[in-house]
Order: structure tokens, then C-alpha cells, then sequence
């Protein structure tokens, strides 16, 4: 397909079946020539196969960012040639501008955009894409809006092996496309402003940090001191080839490649009281804080310094292997907090997941192993949408939002999950799904509602209560100078 | 380093020790180092003497306390070995040992730690170890036979 002439014709038959529209030519594949010609609409072809809309995706496509362009068109003006890097995916199908997103190809080619079809591309240059002024106001994605309000249509070409064939160019905008998708569900840009810290990025913390970043969440802090395993793949977002990273990078990663603009903070680091100084600034910028750690006493501490700082918190978790799991959303000192809840429901509170070495340690004796008995990312997934679907309704209060109509089906502060009526628990006699109407299944929510504790010792007065039930007077405590000391 | 919420606990605490009965034990306050720790003497039903040692951490009652077994120091087994030895152990019920050998014995794990448990339900379970420990001398069998009744929950 080397004719030029052709090839224009190619193109704008091309485009005519792409938009369904009768064009004054078609394409028909030519036996004797072995290749596709365009031929003149009525035209006798009997020996031809005709091409319809179906098979119109016949060019390789080049993606370029509409946004670097407008920051290179003083250099293009000047210059007349600007160079920049390409992915070239699936035998060179696909070239995607590698500023665009943050994972590259395997194979790396450099292109160029050229003002004009005359310039010369610096030496190495594999892939063109050369402008040319177009007075044509109808904008397909071919079409570029210079900063000073020309427009150009674009198209490609890939020099390989001394051939030069035809690609066709796309021009992307990122964020408006992204946010136009949002749209309608969530106001553009609505969650810009609004910053959440997720303390772990496991299989749960990770899909609610990526899940809030694609709903538009401008701003998200990581904190979590592992690293990826291998055995973490089968349920992790991350996957093999980023064995061994922290997995906050991994979710910074990921989270970028679906929000470039999000802002994304990192903190490899344990949640335990060594680092309360560390935990309490993040915090302190949070709107909303998701604590997606598998053992109790990270939750209390996070439980602690959420409601000094009078910081929103939801608490998710997994039972052992998932067979179900919970959702606990606290609002400091207006609802249940997390020891509220331990103290109102033990049993619950103590059923956990126990997906790795450390969370085994954690309650096993080294002469009574607990076994390392993770759930499946399937069933950890439905825990993981609540918290994030939680964390977003307490993110968009006071907006305007088609989710207001939400805030009534999330009023509890307790949300109880079942993936299957697990032997040897007080869920195993649960009917089955299809045969039940008004009594308790799995695969449902249920919200459930129980009282703070006023005598709570995070949230409530826990000291004086206790005093008064011994008849001591609280105010004594602060004067009470009874302590014996040591030097 | 501490607040005052965490202040008044121990003070109530130390109260609570003195109107409960647990007179031997006290919560003590280090000026020099502004630091606290609870301890006492114990001794058991046959009257041999222990010391038990509760070094407060700095996210107490949020972060779990330890207690440590300080005297008879070195502890030893039915067998002769030292109780420090295992480590963490179910048999025993003891938790990981203090850096200087000191015996931890399990009361409440970190999985069942919570801020309403008082240091006077700690010092029970300290006193109920003290008692297994002293059927193990005499039996030889687990500590852990001997106080399967007591509950974690509190
Ligand atoms: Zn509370």
C-alpha cells in the first residue's frame, strides 16, 4: 500500500464505513493484487471480497497526549520536529505515547511529531506523526486544537525495514475523558479536594485505594510496611512482575495509571506505637481514613489516634478464610468506635483472617501453629466494595450528588457479610439463598445497628465511670497525688 | 509523653489494686525517666514468693502491657530448664521473654486486648499462672492442663 493516492482513498473509504455512511468509495480485497483497493462505489468486482464496518480496524493506531502536545507547541512552531517515546504493544498494533501512563511496553520506539510532511525526523525515528493545518471544524479524535486555536489533522507513519506504512493517529485528553466517564454518577471533580489514607494496601486496602482513585479521589495516602510476594498474586492487584516491591509502590503505580493526576503519598512503615508520631500528621490531612489491617492491635491504635484527631474511620476486615466479613464505619463520638464494638460484640471482633506469616504470629503459640488459611480474592472483594462505597459517602457529604440518595442505606455503623454459611459457626444453619425471603442469607448485606459505649475507654469517659462505680470522685484522680514513685 | 487521660487511668488503676485487695501490688511512677510501672510481690497458696512486673507501654490501655515473671529469677521447669527457653508456648502460656530473660506470661493476647481490661485482671491471671506453674513442679504435666478454665474474654 504504497500509493499515496490509494492510500487516501483508503482512508476516507475507511472512514465512511466506520461512520455507516454510503461513501462514493468502498474497499474491496484484490485477489490478483493481494491487497485491499479502493474502488469507485458500483464499480464490478467479481473477484473481490468486500470489507464491511466490522473490519474497519485494519491501521495500527498511535495514541498521543493532547496535553504534552499543547506543552510542546512553542518548541513544534519553532522547531518544526519534536521527538518523544512510544510503546509499541502486540507486533507493533499499538504505539501509546509513554508519557501517557506509567507501565511501558516491553519494546521501546522513538517517534517524532512533525509540523508539515517535508521535515526530516532526527536520526533512529521509527514513527511519525506529522500535522497538517486543516480549515475542517469537524473534530474526530485525529484532530489537534493548538493553544492558539489552530486546528490540525494528523496521521501516522511506521518506518520499518525500509517500508513506510500508514497508522492511524488518535489525539487523547486524559483528564477530561476520565472525568467525563465520572460524570453523571459523580459530579466532575467533586472528590478532587478530598484526601484518604489507607493504612495497609493488601488485597482489601489496595482495591478500595485504586477504587477511590478511579472515582476521582485527588489525593491518597499508603501506608504499609510489606513488600509483594509471590503468594500474594493470586489475590493482589499487583501482579508477578512486581514481585519483591513495597506494595505501596506497587498501588502507587497502579493508582497512577488510572488517575495521573492524583496526588499519592507513600509511607513503608508499621502501624504500632513506635510510629504514633509518624501515623498522627497523616491523620491530621485525612478526610477519611480506611484501616484495612488484619490484626487487632493496629485497629485499636488506629481506632485511638482517629478519634483524637476526630478523623472518620472504616474498619474492614475478612473472616478466616473469608467465608464472610465486615464493615465498620466510626464516626467519633457520634457513633459506636472500633472498642465499642469489641466490647459490644466480641465473637465478631476477634474472628479474622489469617492470610500471612505475620497475621498467624499474631495469635499462635510456636508449639500450636495457626495455620495460614487465606480467603479468595472473590470473596475478600465484596468487603473491600463496602469500605470503599462507605469511605465515598462520608467523601461526598454535604455535595451534591446522585449518591445522596444512599445516605439512608448506609445509616448503620455495622455492615455483616456472608460468602457462604461456614460449618461451626452461628451462620451455618442460614437457609439457602433461593429458598428464603425474610430470614438472614449469604450474598447480602445487612446493616446492623448497636449503641456507643459512654463509658468507652477510647470514645467515652471510661476513667470516671469507673470511678464513680467505686465511689471515688474523677475530679480526685487529676490531684490524687497517691502514686508511689521510684528514682 | 503522656496524656492526662493516661494519667488518671493509672492513678485509677493504682486505686482500684488498693480497694480490691491487691495490696502488694502498686502502680509506680519513675520521675526520673517519667515512666510507670506496675508490680508486687505474689506469693502462692503453699507460700513461696514470686514478683510480677508490668513495664506500662507508651499506648497503654490501647497497647497491650506485658508482664513479666521477675522473681524467682532464673524460673525453671519441672525438668530443670529454663522456663525462658520456649519462647512463646502454648504449653506454658508464656509469650516471648523480656530481652533480659525474664519469663512473659500470657494473659491477653493482642488478638483479644482491649482497653477496658483493668491491671488488677492482669495481676488475677498473673496469680492464677503462679498456681499452675506450682502444679507443673509438682506433676510434671503442662502449665497449660491446669488452667484451661481461664477464659480470655473479659
Ligand atoms: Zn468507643
Amino acid at each position: 500500500m504504497g500509493d499515496p493516492q490509494q492510500q487516501q482513498m483508503i482512508r476516507e473509504a475507511m472512514k465512511a464505513i466506520a461512520e455507516r455512511k454510503p461513501g462514493r468509495s468502498k474497499l474491496v480485497y484484490d485477489k490478483t493484487k493481494r491487497t485491499i483497493v479502493a474502488v469507485v462505489e458500483g464499480a464490478q468486482t467479481p473477484r473481490a471480497l468486500n470489507i464491511t464496518a466490522d473490519d474497519a480496524d485494519m491501521f495500527a493506531v498511535v495514541t498521543v497526549s493532547s496535553r504534552w502536545l499543547r506543552e510542546q507547541w512553542p518548541q513544534i512552531m519553532r522547531d518544526r520536529v519534536t521527538s518523544t517515546l512510544f510503546s509499541s504493544w502486540d507486533d507493533g498494533d499499538a504505539f501509546t505515547q509513554c508519557n501517557l501512563g506509567i507501565h511501558p511496553a516491553p519494546s521501546i520506539i522513538q517517534g517524532a511529531v512533525l509540523f508539515g510532511d517535508g521535515i526530516e525526523p532526527p536520526d533512529g525515528t521509527q514513527l511519525r506523526v506529522i500535522l497538517t493545518p486543516t480549515q475542517n471544524s469537524n473534530l474526530d479524535p485525529s484532530t489537534f486544537v493548538a493553544p492558539d486555536g489552530s486546528t490540525h489533522c494528523a496521521e501516522g507513519r511506521r518506518t520499518s525495514n525500509n517500508s513506510d506504512e500508514a497508522v492511524t493517529a488518535v489525539f487523547v485528553d486524559v483528564q477530561p475523558a476520565l472525568a467525563t466517564r465520572r460524570a453523571g454518577i459523580l459530579e466532575t471533580s467533586i472528590l478532587s479536594d478530598k484526601s484518604v489514607l489507607v493504612f495497609g494496601v493488601g488485597t482489601g486496602g489496595a482495591h478500595a485505594a485504586i477504587e477511590l482513585a478511579k472515582c476521582g479521589v485527588g489525593r491518597l495516602i499508603l501506608v504499609d510496611p510489606d513488600r509483594l510476594s509471590v503468594g500474594n498474586v493470586v489475590r493482589h492487584p499487583g501482579g508477578l512482575s512486581q514481585v519483591g516491591r513495597l506494595k505501596v509502590k506497587v498501588v502507587c503505580d497502579l493508582i497512577r495509571d488510572k488517575n495521573p493526576d492524583a496526588q499519592i503519598l507513600t509511607h513503608p512503615v508499621a502501624l504500632t506505637y513506635a510510629n504514633v508520631e509518624t501515623m498522627k500528621p497523616l491523620i491530621a490531612q485525612a478526610d477519611v481514613v480506611i484501616c484495612a489491617t488484619d490484626n487487632r492491635p493496629s485497629k485499636l491504635l488506629v481506632n485511638k489516634l482517629c478519634i483524637e484527631a476526630n478523623v472518620i474511620a472504616v474498619y474492614g476486615g475478612a473472616f478466616r478464610r473469608a467465608y464472610g466479613g465486615q464493615v465498620l464505619r466510626v464516626r467519633p463520638r457520634q457513633s459506636p468506635c472500633h472498642e465499642c464494638f469489641v466490647a459490644a460484640m466480641p465473637e465478631e471482633s476477634t474472628d479474622i483472617e489469617v492470610s500471612s506469616v505475620a497475621d498467624a504470629e499474631e495469635i499462635a503459640y510456636s508449639d500450636r501453629p495457626v495455620a495460614i488459611e487465606p480467603g479468595l480474592s472473590l470473596d475478600v472483594l465484596p468487603i473491600a466494595n463496602m469500605v470503599t462505597k462507605l469511605a465515598l459517602m462520608e467523601l461526598l457529604a454535604g455535595k451534591p450528588s446522585s449518591l445522596s440518595i444512599l445516605k439512608r442505606d448506609f445509616d448503620a455503623p455495622w455492615y455483616l457479610w456472608l460468602n457462604r454459611p461456614e460449618p461451626g459457626t452461628q451462620y451455618a444453619s442460614w437457609p439457602p439463598l433461593s429458598e428464603s425471603s425474610d430470614e438472614m442469607t449469604i450474598n447480602r448485606w445487612y446493616g446492623i445497628y448497636f449503641e456507643r459505649d459512654l463509658a468507652c475507654s477510647a470514645c467515652g469517659d471510661f476513667t470516671s465511670a469507673l470511678a464513680a462505680s467505686y465511689g471515688i470522685d474523677a475530679a480526685s484522680l487529676e490531684t490524687l497525688s497517691s502514686l508511689p514513685s521510684k528514682e | 509523653m503522656w496524656t492526662d487521660e493516661q494519667r488518671r487511668r493509672l492513678v485509677l488503676e493504682h486505686e482500684i489494686l488498693q480497694r480490691e485487695g491487691f495490696t502488694q501490688f502498686s502502680v509506680y511512677w519513675y520521675r526520673s525517666t517519667d515512666t510507670y510501672e506496675a508490680s508486687g510481690a505474689a506469693s502462692s497458696n503453699s507460700g513461696r514468693a514470686y514478683s510480677l512486673a508490668i513495664p506500662i507501654p507508651s499506648g497503654f490501655p490501647y497497647q497491650r502491657p506485658p508482664m513479666y515473671l521477675t522473681e524467682p529469677f532464673p524460673l525453671y521447669m519441672f525438668d530443670g530448664t529454663r522456663v525462658s527457653s520456649l519462647g512463646v508456648s502454648h504449653q506454658m502460656h508464656t509469650l516471648a521473654p523480656c530481652s533480659n530473660g525474664f519469663v512473659q506470661l500470657c494473659h491477653w493476647r493482642d488478638a483479644r486486648w482491649h482497653s477496658n481490661i483493668l491491671l488488677q485482671k492482669v495481676f488475677l491471671k498473673g496469680l492464677l499462672w503462679i498456681e499452675a506453674y506450682e502444679q507443673h513442679l509438682a506433676t510434671g504435666r503442662p502449665l497449660a492442663e491446669f488452667v484451661l478454665t481461664m477464659a480470655e474474654r473479659a
